[in-house]
């Protein structure tokens, strides 16, 4: 049976407007909260207190010691000593101490046992401290990067601190 | 003369393009939103390093030690000293018990107010015995993350990790190892010159 006035089904459109807006302020909070960060790595250090450490098999090499001077005042690096030989300073000097521990490493059948020991002015930049560590550990082998990382050549996996000197500045009040 | 009379015609604009570009740019800066690194605190100028890479397995239980500084822009570093900002407080790298006044720049007065700091040997003492309570083994378990600071005194980050070292008592009344697993933290260079120091 057929009506007159039978109405055709009215197409239904969505309300685009609010959907747009909410998502403008979702990109608007994304975009202002944005805080464009380097990525961050580790060096991971094993250093258990010196009782526990002192009952551990006794080694068969001697520790490399590492010896980083310091200008009081500034806290930047002044001298960098392997063992008893003077490297000089500044970012040569960690390369060669790279370069250092690397050719004594090469081909040694323990260079899993090596220990790499530093010793830091107290009053030396933490920076300098990162460097010595990196400069012993490892090297950069190739500059293309594979997702993001570097290849990584390591040669010496254990560090350890000496214990802290005295600091030479004079003490500050307040 | 006549014209033809044309009608209006209500023009609709496709708006589908521009919503999928607009979700795209969504997804884009959601997924480079960095949410991980929460414990990571902006007083803190990390070194950068050419060798520092991400850990490619995440310690199962880790303690951050944020030490740095808050810096005043007309004087840049403090000479107090620097601060380990340890859960909303200051702490001192210190073995006595006082507490200590220092004078800290407030960023949204722009002026200097005095800030009461706790010694930081006694917080790191409640949290190798929070670790150990929970069943942790602080010695074996934990990793002491180190955030410090281009310019914070070596010496102090070391007296740091000896204060970590250090044997406590757990709640049982036993004497337990400290922490002796440490990861000392550098941003990653973006570019391939190694030792080059960051400055101010």
């Amino acid at each position: 049976m057929q009506f007159r006035n039978q109405k055709q089904p009215e197409k239904m459109e969505p309300q685009m407007a609010p959907m747009i807006d909410v998502v403008f302020l979702l990109l608007i909070f994304f975009m202002c909260t944005l805080r464009i960060i380097s990525q961050e790595g580790d060096f991971n250090i094993n250093m258990p207190a010196v009782a526990q450490a002192q009952t551990e098999t006794p080694k068969l090499l001697p520790d490399f010691k590492i010896r980083l001077l310091a200008d009081v005042e500034t806290g930047q690096l002044v001298e960098i000593r392997f063992g008893q030989r003077s490297l000089g300073t500044g970012p040569r000097a960690f390369l060669l101490l790279q370069q250092t521990i690397k050719e004594q490493i090469a081909g040694s059948p323990y260079a899993d046992e090596i220990e790499i020991e530093i010793d830091a002015d107290f009053d030396l930049n933490y920076e300098h401290v990162i460097s010595a560590v990196s400069a012993c550990t490892g090297e950069v082998t190739g500059a293309t990067t594979e997702g993001g990382r570097r290849t990584i050549s390591r040669f010496v996996e254990k560090i350890k601190f000496a214990p802290p000197r005295q600091s030479q500045r004079p003490p500050v009040g307040g | 003369m006549r014209f033809k009379k044309t009608e209006l015609t209500h023009v609709e604009v496709d708006m589908t393009p521009m919503i999928d570009i607009v979700f795209q740019l969504i997804a884009f800066f959601m997924v480079i939103s960095n949410f991980e690194q929460t414990q990571a605190d902006e007083r803190v100028r990390l070194p950068t390093d050419v060798l520092a890479q991400p850990p490619t397995v995440k310690p199962a239980h880790e303690l951050v030690l944020n030490v740095g500084f808050v810096r005043d822009p007309d004087h840049g570093i403090p000479k107090q000293g620097p601060i380990v900002f340890h859960n909303s407080q200051f702490c001192r790298i210190t073995e006595t018990d006082s507490p200590h006044q220092v004078l800290i720049y407030n960023r949204s007065t722009g002026q200097n107010q005095t800030v009461e700091t706790v010694p930081f040997a006694y917080r790191l003492e409640q949290e190798k015995r929070l670790f150990f309570d929970r069943g942790v083994s602080p010695a074996e378990e934990v990793t002491v993350i180190i955030r410090a600071d281009t310019h914070v005194p070596t010496g102090l980050v070391q007296k740091l990790i000896q204060m970590s070292q250090e044997t406590f008592t757990g709640s049982d009344g036993s004497s337990q190892e400290g922490f002796a697993k440490f990861a000392l933290k550098a941003e990653m260079a973006t570019d391939d010159r190694a030792f080059q120091p960051r400055g101010n």
